[in-house]
């Protein structure tokens, strides 16, 4: 895959991301695999754009999500569809697998890595193939970790001790998106770009499910946060 | 990347990015504040409480380094409080608003702070005093800040209106500092009102789901 401004000899380097994608939360359950974003794409500290689809189907049964520069992201997702049209070409019936998919961006990431112009990301690949499930984080530099469970973004600080404490590797779904859903309850409360209106997609042995985004809830009426006031710390 | 180890040279101070605003009415004043004060990207309160308290009837809505905003108003706090002692009535708002103002330009360099000195006296009535970064004093009928604050300015151009009722300025303020939480990352949570007349000040708690806008 070449990029246009590297034909022309132009040199690109992404210091910084303009448009940004929040925290990504990817856990494997009994029977596949959920990924959780939020619609929201930051513009700097703005919450310029709140409805956001940010989970893209890559093919039958592979979904990739990632968080950084959007515009990387939705390069990648063309890219990514390239591979699967392209693997028509031998007419052998061979589709690429998860797996596939995740070694490909990983070798993407770390080549232009070595040309100190990166794709600004953190990619989350998630998929289900021959009776397994598959998980993988790639990120900026195109290391490439397979597990069961990956976060990212803030959601690597605050999300790892909830995931610890309700989630094993075999639970259900519904148990699995719960906790998905307490992780950015608590990322929505902390993290400066971060939105209440969640997506989460799963992918299972039928193939892949996104669902509609949906708010979750958070608790602000507590009695400590309404009656705390200024004026009663300094008259009393 | 948020870096609170103080000594990392990426270190993010504890600021509040935030939204705040005062607006006269007939018959008082009501004032609006955001509740999230953030490190970098990291909330490090999410319900605060931006209205500080300067003397009965004075308020001050602070924006910029909390640090800073912090301790300038303890000062001023006590200097207002020395002051109405020996006054023996209610200060004016003027006065706490100079003595804001003398901070913020003597460490103009040092400081950064942005403050809303907003209350009611029996001299002039609510009055409103904007202090920018440099330390200028800018008397207004209405005032808005923060960093959520340049998400509304044309909503409260468009809408501001001179006297108006308690009702239309609460519907206002809340409107303006829920548009502003919507947009502004470094703005969230709940709003806190304040309504300031010559008898009493009332606060109010608005719940996020009540927050106008989401």
């Amino acid at each position: 895959m070449i990029f246009n401004s590297e034909l022309s000899g132009q040199q690109q380097h992404t210091t910084s991301p303009v448009v940004t994608g929040g925290s990504v939360i990817a856990l494997v359950y009994k029977g596949g695999v959920v990924i959780g974003t939020d619609t929201l794409c930051s513009y700097g500290s703005m919450a310029a754009f709140k409805n956001v689809e940010k989970i893209a189907q890559v093919s039958k049964n592979t979904l990739y999500v990632s968080s950084g520069e959007f515009s990387d992201f939705q390069q990648v997702v063309k890219e990514l569809a390239k591979i699967d049209r392209s693997a028509l070409q031998y007419d052998d019936g061979v589709h690429p697998s998860p797996r596939d998919y995740g070694n490909f961006l990983a070798r993407l990431s770390y080549k232009k890595r070595c040309k100190i112009n990166p794709l600004y990301l953190q990619n989350v690949i998630a998929g289900f193939h021959n009776g397994e499930r598959y998980l993988a984080l790639v990120d900026i530099y195109g290391t490439y970790l397979e597990s069961n469970f990956v976060t990212t973004g803030f959601a690597s600080y605050f999300c790892k001790a909830i995931i610890s404490n309700y989630w094993n590797e075999n639970c259900t779904l519904d148990q699995a998106k719960q906790v998905i859903r307490e992780c950015f309850k608590v990322l929505f409360c902390r993290d400066c770009r971060a939105h209440d209106m969640i997506q989460l997609g799963y992918v299972d042995e039928q193939g892949v499910h996104i669902e509609q985004a949906e708010r979750v809830e958070t608790k602000w009426d507590f009695n400590g946060f309404k009656t705390r006031a200024n004026e009663k710390l300094h008259t009393q | 990347m948020n870096y609170t180890d103080i000594l990392s040279p990426k270190f993010e101070p504890e600021t509040t990015g935030t939204t705040i605003m005062a607006v006269i009415y007939d018959g008082g004043l009501i004032i609006g504040a955001d509740s999230r004060t953030s490190s970098g990207q990291f909330v490090a309160d999410r319900c605060a409480d931006k209205i500080d308290y300067v003397h009965d009837r004075i308020f001050c809505l602070r924006s910029g380094s909390a640090a800073d905003t912090q301790t300038i108003a303890k000062y001023v706090r006590y200097y207002v409080d020395a002051h109405a002692q020996e006054l023996g009535r209610l200060p004016a708002v003027a006065t706490a608003a100079n003595l804001f103002r003398n901070f913020l330009y003597e460490y103009k360099d040092s400081l950064s702070a942005a403050i809303i000195v907003a209350g009611w006296d029996p001299y002039k009535g609510a009055q409103i005093f904007t202090l920018p970064l440099g330390g200028s004093v800018i008397e207004q009928k209405w005032s808005i800040g923060g960093s959520g604050s340049t998400f509304i300015w044309g909503f409260c151009d468009s809408n501001y209106k001179e006297n108006m009722s308690l009702q239309e300025a609460r519907a206002f303020v809340l409107h303006a500092v829920g548009h502003a939480m919507y947009r502004d990352g470094s703005s969230g949570g709940i709003i806190r009102l304040l309504n300031v007349t010559k008898d009493k000040i009332e606060r109010e708690f608005i719940d996020y789901k009540d927050v106008p806008i989401k």
